[in-house]
């Protein structure tokens, strides 16, 4: 019973231990040599286990690991929408041993929202690599009236604000992307905020209390495959690989580009030796074969950009979000 | 009898020495993360998920699926032996199974408890195999307005966990619904009591609050020479459920199944709505619901059998819709996809015998479940041999560890600190705490539904007006509201002896 208690007890300090361990790191001048020898590096991810960034995570991590030459631990912080971890993460010591994975709008969206009070800058953070871009797409029920986008960007203009349609919750990236779509198509779509998530959208979906479903492609995909929802068009400048049938917006002649995108970054200010270490070992783990097509079986389409290409890229986010922003804010 | 020849192939499959090693594997480390508070199923299998990546797919879904309602088995056992709920959906448990602990009846609760999830979580797996397909199209006709209707059911239970005073019992179900508004409102982004921190934005973690206000004030109100017969050594023989106990505990058996297994299949709930509702329905209908909260076996029976039915029930979704109705679920889901498999019709099509191997699995996991943790009764409740001012110093450390490993963070070890004292404060003003869990369960439940319905019907209450569905749960609702005052329960007698104090 003794012995029990006693392995109670290890395995309770072991986890603590695991815990804490990476968040030890002390040294100011991390530079040439690092990683440092058995020094290990935090994956911060600022969403629950199990979700599209998580996943991502963990599917690099090893990958991670063998370029590195280091532990390379994956640590959950969520919370309100990754405000929690996004400002860990930009709080940490710029010294290459914390990273974390980010998704965008939240990392965009988040500091630019007052309301939110966050305690991060955009600046504060450091782009290192983008993973992939998950466009959004908008679907109708499987026996829906709405042929094609237009039908359906019609009806919503001669019935203002009856139409429905998803969100994952109060500007999230969904509930932008209707806003874009309302402003640039003069259509009214009506979002309905699911808080819970896209599990939770789709299943009111499928269960026809709401018309409309807009969601990214990785969560919609199989909707579509089992014949209950039909995507009527991808929120982007090309078609999707995995859905080569549906138009884009472009192509119905609407300007309407969105996207979710997830990469990773660092606190701002990194030694520019630990930085190019970071994101050569990033590169090499995003494009690795076995991570590549693990993905794909997700749905993710792996879209690699370096440092600079993800910073413009989450420029050009920023600069489209701060247009509709007013659209979206709680009234 | 297609149905029952796949199966059979799949007991085949499921059989072999690797697949049960890996369900027995399974079955235990979810016991073992269930007896840890704080880790519960989600994090469980998250963290899990790495550790199956190079198995094969049946291999690594079964000890997953394992895993899953292993938990469910294993945060019971510190609910009942030291009133520190392993995990959110045995939190209501500990309220009887505690108080069983303390008249040396801990060997029987734990024995209940694992038969109870046994039945159970076998019963809803037959559900999954008989009738997967119409039920779970069942779960798409609950949408917000019904989920809301289904919610405001849950929260009239109130009435029946309210012992001797309403006021109280009031008070207590407010507390919780306030505790439960902290952070950032669901819809429109708002921070709500959060005084400015970072920290609250998220809310407080449930786990640590009800490990906070029932196993951290339990021990600070501890005082020597007061209260020393807190717990009493089984003997052998105490071990064993006596025919009474297990004559009382069948109807509960029986009623925690078909709750568990009903709310299973709603998108959305969760286990601890499950056992919530299943000791408030042993609190209404039990022939012995005088005795409930003084170490009565249905308090340990319906809610034990509830969290595993709704466990197996929500495969159900899963596996006919691709909806993950939990986020424990939603976890496991994304296992699945990391092998390759997508859940939902398309998995029988395509994948006909791994589908039938893991259903099967789930049988012979419920098996083992009873078979490894049955004999471990006795080694579990010898803990309690160790001597008491020991014994508490390792609860609390294990409440510690517990509270940090929810996110890795000392915050939430602040507080369950904070809703130890809380707790605390509640027992002298003698303000019962199960209304409090229940507000705290059901009240985000309650607001979100309550908005998605609205968003829907662009602002209209008629929404709950209309639909059939949410008319009669809300008239149920009503009824249950309405039952003390029409005296439909308890006799005065029986009134000036109830427990919960």
């Amino acid at each position: 019973m003794k012995r029990i208690i006693t392995a109670v007890a290890v395995g309770a300090l072991t986890l603590a231990a695991a815990g804490c361990s990476a968040s030890g790191a002390s040294t100011s001048n991390a530079g040439a040599d690092f990683p440092k020898n058995g020094k290990s590096v935090e994956l911060l991810v600022s969403f629950s286990p199990g979700g599209p960034v998580d996943t991502a995570a963990r599917l690099i991590q090893p990958v991670l690991e063998k370029e590195l030459g280091t532990n390379v631990e994956v640590v959950n912080k969520p919370g309100a929408g990754g405000q929690i971890g996004y400002t860990s993460l930009a709080n940490a010591k710029p010294d290459g041993y914390t990273i974390g994975a980010v998704g965008s709008p939240s990392i965009v969206v988040i500091p630019m929202d007052e309301a939110r009070g966050a305690a991060f800058k955009r600046e504060d953070l450091q782009p290192l690599a983008r993973q992939v871009v998950d466009p959004m797409v908008i679907a109708v029920q499987a026996d829906s009236k709405y042929k094609n986008l237009k039908d359906l960007l019609e009806d919503s203009k001669a019935k203002p604000g009856s139409i429905n349609a998803t969100t994952t919750g109060q500007m999230g990236g969904e509930h932008f992307a209707i806003a874009q779509i309302n402003e640039a198509t003069g259509a009214e779509l009506s979002p309905v905020h699911f808080s819970e998530g896209a599990s939770q959208a789709s299943t009111a979906f499928l269960g026809k209390h709401v018309d409309v479903l807009v969601g990214n492609i990785s969560e919609v995909i199989d909707l579509q495959k089992q014949g209950k929802a039909k995507v009527l068009g991808v929120m982007d400048k090309e078609r999707a690989e995995v859905l080569p049938d549906v138009p884009t917006f472009s192509e119905e002649g609407y300007d309407v580009v969105a996207a979710t995108a997830r990469g990773y970054a660092a606190p701002a200010g990194l030694p520019e030796d630990v930085a190019k270490k970071l994101e050569a070992a990033l590169q090499a783990a995003i494009e690795d074969e076995s991570v590549v097509s693990k993905m794909d079986n997700l749905g993710l389409t792996t879209s690699y950009q370096d440092s600079a290409e993800y910073g413009k890229f989450w420029t050009k986010q920023e600069a489209d979000y701060k247009k509709v922003l007013p659209l979206v804010q709680a009234k | 009898m297609d149905v029952l020849n796949e199966l059979m192939m799949g007991f085949a499959e499921a059989m072999t020495w690797q697949n049960l090693l890996f369900a027995f594997v399974g079955c235990l480390l979810g016991t073992v993360i269930g007896v840890l508070p704080g880790i519960g199923p989600v994090a469980g299998i998250a963290l899990l998920i790495p550790l199956t990546l190079n198995l094969d797919p049946a291999g690594s879904i079964i000890m997953l699926c394992a895993i899953f309602y292993g938990t469910t088995y294993g945060g019971t056992i510190t609910s009942v032996l030291l009133n520190t709920p392993g995990e959110a959906a045995s939190a209501i448990t500990a309220i009887d199974g505690y108080q069983m602990t303390k008249v040396g009846r801990a060997g029987v609760a734990l024995t209940i408890a694992a038969v109870g999830s046994f039945i159970g979580g076998t019963i809803a797996t037959v559900g999954l195999v008989l009738a997967a397909k119409p039920l779970g199209s069942l779960g798409l006709l609950i949408g917000p307005p019904e989920f809301f209707a289904l919610v405001v059911v849950g929260i009239s239970l109130l009435v029946a966990l309210a012992g001797r005073s309403m006021v109280r019992a009031l008070i207590s179900g407010a507390l919780g619904l306030l505790i439960s508004m902290i952070g950032i409102d669901p819809v429109m982004g708002a921070p709500r009591f959060t005084f400015g921190m970072d920290r609250l934005l998220d809310g407080v973690s449930f786990v640590a609050v009800i490990v906070g206000i029932f196993g951290l004030s339990e021990i600070l109100s501890y005082r020597p020479g007061k209260n020393q017969t807190v717990t009493q050594t089984p003997g052998l023989r105490a071990l064993l459920p006596t025919r009474t106990d297990w004559k009382r505990s069948t109807p509960a058996f029986a009623r925690g199944t078909g709750i568990g297994f009903a709310m299973g299949l709603i998108p959305g709930m969760t286990g601890s709505v499950s056992s919530l509702l299943s000791y408030g329905a042993e609190k209404k209908f039990s022939k012995y619901r005088n005795e409930l909260g003084r170490g009565a076996i249905e308090g340990v029976a319906g809610p034990e059998t509830a969290n595993n039915a709704h466990a197996n029930g929500a495969l159900i979704p899963l596996f006919t819709l691709g909806i993950p109705a939990s986020p424990t679920i939603a976890v496991l889901m994304g296992a699945f996809l990391q092998q390759g498999l997508t859940p939902g019709p398309t998995l029988f099509a395509e994948h006909s015998t791994l589908a039938w191997t893991i259903i099967a699995s789930l049988f012979i996991g419920n098996v083992l479940l009873l078979v490894l943790n049955v004999p471990l009764v006795g080694l579990w409740t010898s803990i309690l041999k160790v001597p008491y001012p020991i014994l508490a110093g390792l609860i609390l450390m294990f409440m510690v560890v517990g509270a940090y490993t929810i996110n890795f963070s000392v915050f939430d070890v602040f507080v369950m600190i904070i809703f130890g004292l809380v707790g605390l404060g509640l027992r002298r003003l003698d303000i019962p705490l199960a209304p409090m869990v229940l507000t705290l369960v059901l009240g985000p439940l309650m607001e979100r539904s309550l908005r998605e319905s609205l968003d829907i019907s662009h602002g209209s209450f008629s929404i709950f007006f209309d639909r059939p569905i949410t008319m009669v749960l809300l008239l149920i609702a009503l009824v249950i509201v309405c039952s003390p005052l029409l005296k439909l329960r308890k006799p005065a007698a029986l009134v000036a002896e109830d427990p919960e104090s």
